[in-house]
């Protein structure tokens, strides 16, 4: 779908535009990063990168190579940031990395596990190393892997596990010392349908422990179903971020209008709602369907009786509503509030 | 997710200190070691071998006292160097090449934990087991030498005792960097393990090479480095042809340098880069 460009440059209500700091209260910010940029040799992986998230399921979008896991192991003080900074919690991720860490939960992208133990000895071991002492860290393993679904399997060595079994033992790992932040790189990632259904599901619920969560995925339908907020990422850069409900909702006073005619009654249909709004998008659908996106015609009687007065039959009228997708490629079609 | 959801749970417990994690690693190692079919294997044969007929000479042949001379020629004829060298090759092998096959620094770096403390905790837990057979039994040995002895001179069989401890000692921590660094190169545990025995083959070989040439180049043979260094340690004195500044040196730096050369490869390799 076509837009015009401006109509992405305003924020919309509860959106933010790059930088800047706004929620307050419930919706506190805890990872905030400023002007960051990580570079490996002439790779620019985050270029300038601002962001404020708060508390919630937040989602990190971007296509592969737009920054996401370098923010996330920059925010863990894993790489040595070229300019900027980023704070976790009020900490500095460069100089008080260790305490960041020992607050947070992550989950890797990619195979890490240790293939020659078993679930159970690998979550209490990295419980262990996160400062459980022994008992807790075996007690609380086994919880967590009831939690994420890993039955018997649990005292098999992890090398005979499946993808979905290993991305569940990850995400144990990642919670067995009860971190109040959370960073999932692409959880989903290689799952079927019903291993991603339980693993977001898993999200939800941690979620509701007044945990922040943090998803980087390239799985839009995975964030837009889990996420509460969502930050777009693309060249290392920022490129627009907002509660999901905001950046889902359109335009405030534009509606999506569909009419189905002949071509000559579709194109008569045109001038004559030129006239009444403005057409800010129209889409043809093989001759025989357009779909507009109209401003200014609150009275949707026009619409209807031009309609009739053309020929052409209208199929739907309502409020503009986006998915993520569509959002997502709005902001990289150069919709984005810093120019992107 | 049945009829009674397993809900998620705050954990409510209190965290050890954050330098205290090294021991955790140190302690999965050892444990891992310790149940390892190749490393039991080793351990045997090593007791056989080095220590076990020592032991029993020992005790069934009448001795005033426990002698420097004695424990030299039993802990510096090869064999024993040879069996520690073996073991800190199959100990070492796997600890941080196994850890780059699987990338499982990330998981071990998302932790408080530093990439020192990661190597103290990986060193530590190799030491332990290094320590079962290169410090434990000559002690044993000499501490029952000791007892069975025949003569009075207890404070100087004592002597002999505390050098036997401080000879183990150097052997537990001699092979166990240079180990960790040939690890830290590969991939593969087996490369490591063939890659840290056959490099101090290599050097063996180079020394009887240039040996014919000038006999001071023993020391750079780490069998007859040792060799030589217990001799120093157990009688005093060295052969005239060896310099006992390059010997230290030499020494000295198959430790510290293997050390320091596995801490920089981790620090530019490690999560990220």
């Amino acid at each position: 779908m076509l837009l015009s460009l401006e109509r992405f440059a305003r924020p919309m209500d509860g959106e933010k535009v790059a930088g800047q700091e706004k929620g307050s209260g419930a919706n506190r910010i805890h990872v905030s990063a400023r002007d960051v940029t990580v570079s490996f040799g002439p790779v620019m992986a985050l270029d300038g990168f601002t962001a404020d998230i708060p508390r919630g399921i937040v989602g990190l979008l971007g296509p592969n190579g737009a920054g996401k896991s370098t923010f996330i192991k920059a925010s863990l003080g894993l790489l040595t940031l070229d300019k900027g900074s980023i704070s976790v919690g009020g900490l500095d991720s460069q100089t008080q990395s260790l305490r960041i860490r020992d607050g947070i939960g992550y989950m890797p992208e990619h195979d890490c596990l240790i293939p020659s133990i078993n679930a159970v000895e690998l979550v209490s071991y990295m419980g262990k190393l996160s400062g459980m002492i022994s008992l807790d860290a075996i007690q609380r393993s086994h919880e967590m892997l009831d939690f994420v679904g890993i039955g018997e399997e649990r005292y098999r060595p992890i090398k005979s596990y499946s993808t979905g079994m290993k991305q569940k033992v990850k995400l144990a790992q990642a919670i067995a010392h009860d971190p109040k932040l959370l960073f999932l790189d692409e959880p989903t990632s290689g799952m079927d349908p019903q291993g991603r259904e339980e693993l977001l599901g898993l999200v939800k619920k941690m979620a509701s422990s007044e945990k922040t969560i943090i998803v980087s995925s390239h799985i839009l339908q995975d964030v837009e179903r889990i996420c509460d907020y969502a930050l777009i990422v693309s060249n290392g850069k920022l490129v627009r971020s907002g509660q999901m409900k905001t950046l889902l909702a359109g335009e405030e006073g534009v509606r999506s209008l569909t009419v189905r005619g002949s071509a000559a009654a579709l194109s008569g249909y045109v001038r004559a709602l030129e006239r009444i709004c403005q057409i800010v998008d129209k889409r043809d659908e093989a001759g025989e369907q357009i779909t507009f996106l109209i401003r200014g015609c609150e009275d949707g009687k026009k619409v209807f009786r031009l309609a009739s007065e053309n020929g052409v039959q209208v199929r739907s009228l309502h409020p503009e509503s986006l998915d993520l997708e569509e959002v997502f490629l709005r902001a990289f079609r150069g919709g984005g509030r810093d120019g992107h | 997710m049945g009829i009674n959801p397993i809900e998620y749970h705050p954990w409510k417990g209190n965290r050890t200190a954050q330098n205290l994690r090294l021991y955790v690693i140190a302690r999965s190692v050892f444990r891992h070691k310790t149940r390892s079919i190749g490393v039991i294997i080793l351990l045997i044969l090593g007791f056989l071998f080095v220590h076990t007929l020592n032991l029993i000479l020992i005790i069934i042949v009448p001795h005033e006292g426990l002698e420097g001379s004695d424990m030299s020629s039993y802990l510096g004829n090869g064999t024993f160097v040879v069996f520690a060298m073996l073991l800190a090759a199959v100990v070492t092998s796997d600890l941080i090449s196994e850890d780059l096959a699987n990338s499982s620094f990330v998981l071990y770096f998302s932790r408080a934990l530093k990439i020192r403390d990661y190597l103290a905790g990986k060193a530590a837990g190799a030491l332990l087991v290094m320590g079962i057979f290169c410090a434990l039994p000559p002690v044993i040995v000499a501490f029952v030498s000791l007892l069975t002895q025949t003569g009075d001179d207890y404070w100087h069989s004592l002597g002999v005792l505390g050098e036997t401890a401080l000879v183990g000692g150097l052997v537990t921590l001699f092979f166990v960097p240079f180990g960790l660094m040939i690890s830290s190169f590969t991939r593969r545990k087996s490369y490591a393990a063939v890659g840290t025995f056959m490099s101090f083959f290599v050097l063996f070989i180079v020394s009887n090479v240039f040996y014919e040439f000038d006999k001071g180049w023993r020391i750079i043979s780490p069998i007859d480095s040792l060799s030589i260094l217990f001799t120093w340690l157990f009688e005093g004195d060295v052969p005239t042809y060896i310099n006992e500044g390059a010997l230290l040196a030499i020494v000295a730096s198959l430790i510290i340098v293997p050390a320091a050369v596995v801490y920089f490869r981790l620090t530019r390799q490690v999560v990220g880069k």
